[in-house]
């Protein structure tokens, strides 16, 4: 089933799936202002915004980015299981047939760890300090670029 | 299970191999079908390989003010569908910024994703302003999830206020959502959405002023000589009356096929083809209203003009294939 699924070509580039993006929280994490507030910013960026809530499994967030065909995933981490939830969300995706979805990670995560999560296919990771006007700008040019 | 049929020959390619996978069941082909259920490029296209779609799901709207409980009752209506061993999928909007055109889409916070059940399917939808807390792609989306072979289909609205009846026509069954303590008993005579109302449900009644909304309720709705119609008390909290709801629901009448409820689904659509055409073709409406005015027509000859013209302008996906 996944091979399939990797196999068969987004139809043209499809703006309304590009610009669908599941924010989720993944594990005991129950810190959710951060995201709450990047879901607000990329609303009114015009992106349309899925909020699963909290306290999700990495295979049900995965089952979430599945069933509503989102573009993109962003995993906000505040608990320090990052370079644990974030591989096995990852692994799932691929398994899945999902690797056309873009993930993105938020959070607390050390300068250190950045690396380790980019070499397992985080496309972006936004740690403490990073302005909301570059999230959403990111997130603006990587779909503009994708148009062109 | 589905039969598999081979698409006409004048759909593009992809879309093909895309219904072919569908057909066979394949989950991530029925994803990216209800995403381009929302694509003008394709939506001509999907209607006709839908047309041939026998009625077999149950679908039923659940609607009501926003915060009234419609996401936490159906996150308790899928566990209850599955218990008693049917498969169930759900349509859930939320609204689209008239702004900015974003949206915040949260309803799947009250239901449950359990990830290897095959016999459910949640799709969050953007519900534009203007079109009575409805995604644009509804029919179509209900239809795909239809054909993939789902019992009960459950669609959500926007949070409405007292006369967004469009989605009636859409469904078998309309379930109005009212929180207790949310009007006096006028408010029950009023016409629109209670009126149009198949089944009337009382949320969290284990809050105070449940049970006295209720039965106002009951008392107004059943007046003698009035046709009846059931209210229901629950509480997703104690998870009291949910099922004797599904029991009510299970009861209802199938009336999604009937010529009447057919003719409110074409209005819907023809009004949303025309307002998609008035959108793309900004600069032909502008022309003809200067036109139009410095002929001295009033407002209605101009929109009569209009409509005219922008019927005749090819869909866009008609223009694409030869």
């Amino acid at each position: 089933m996944s091979l399939v699924a990797m196999n068969v070509p987004l139809p043209g580039k499809l703006k309304s799936q590009t610009r669908r993006i599941v924010l989720a929280k993944v594990g005991l994490d129950g810190h959710d202002r951060g995201i709450k507030v990047v879901a607000r910013a990329l609303r009114d960026a015009g992106f349309e915004v899925i909020y699963p809530g909290l306290w999700l499994s990495p295979e049900s967030v995965v089952r979430v980015v599945a069933e509503e065909d989102a573009g993109w995933l962003g995993i906000s981490i505040l608990s320090g299981a990052h370079l644990v939830l974030v591989p096995r969300v990852l692994e799932l995706l691929r398994q899945q047939g999902l690797s056309h979805v873009r993930v993105v990670v938020g959070g607390t995560i050390p300068e250190e760890d950045v690396p380790a999560l980019l070499a397992c296919g985080v496309a972006k990771v936004f740690g403490p300090g990073s302005a909301l006007a570059d999230i959403v700008q990111y997130f603006q040019s990587e779909c503009d670029d994708e148009r062109n | 299970m589905m039969s598999v049929i081979s698409p006409p020959s004048d759909i593009p390619p992809v879309l093909g191999e895309l219904w072919q996978a569908y057909s066979r069941g394949e989950r991530w082909a029925l994803a990216r079908l209800l995403t381009l259920a929302g694509e003008q490029d394709y939506r001509a296209h999907l209607y006709r390989l839908l047309s041939a779609v026998s009625p077999s799901a149950f679908v039923v709207a659940i609607t009501g003010a926003p915060g009234a409980g419609k996401s936490t009752l159906i996150g308790k209506l899928i566990l209850l569908i599955r218990e008693g061993g049917q498969s169930v999928a759900v349509l859930a909007c939320d609204p689209r910024s008239p702004r900015t055109g974003g949206a915040l889409l949260g309803d799947r916070i009250r239901m449950p994703t359990v990830p290897d059940d095959t016999g459910t399917y949640i799709r969050s939808l953007a519900a534009p302003p203007g079109r009575q807390g409805l995604a644009e792609n509804l029919d179509l989306c209900i239809a795909l999830l239809e054909r993939f072979a789902f019992d009960w289909i459950l669609v959500e609205t926007v949070g409405v206020g007292q006369s967004d009846v469009a989605v009636r026509g859409l469904v078998d069954c309309l379930v109005l959502l009212i929180q207790p303590e949310s009007g006096d008993e006028i408010q029950w005579e009023k016409a629109g959405l209670l009126e149009v109302a198949d089944l009337v449900v009382v949320s969290k009644g284990d809050l105070p002023g449940a049970s006295r909304t209720a039965e106002q309720l009951r008392q107004t709705l059943n007046l003698p000589g009035f046709p009846a119609k059931p209210v229901v008390l629950i509480s997703a909290a104690k998870g009291s009356g949910l099922a004797e709801l599904l029991q009510q629901l299970a009861e209802q009448p199938r009336r999604r096929h009937t010529p009447e409820q057919k003719r409110q689904r074409l209005l819907l659509l023809a009004q949303e083809i025309l307002a998609e055409r008035f959108q793309e073709h900004a600069d032909l409406v502008q022309r003809l209203v200067e036109e139009g005015q410095s002929a001295g027509w009033d407002d209605w000859q101009i929109a009569s003009q209009l409509i005219n013209r922008l019927a005749s302008v090819p869909a866009k996906c008609e223009r694409r294939t030869p």
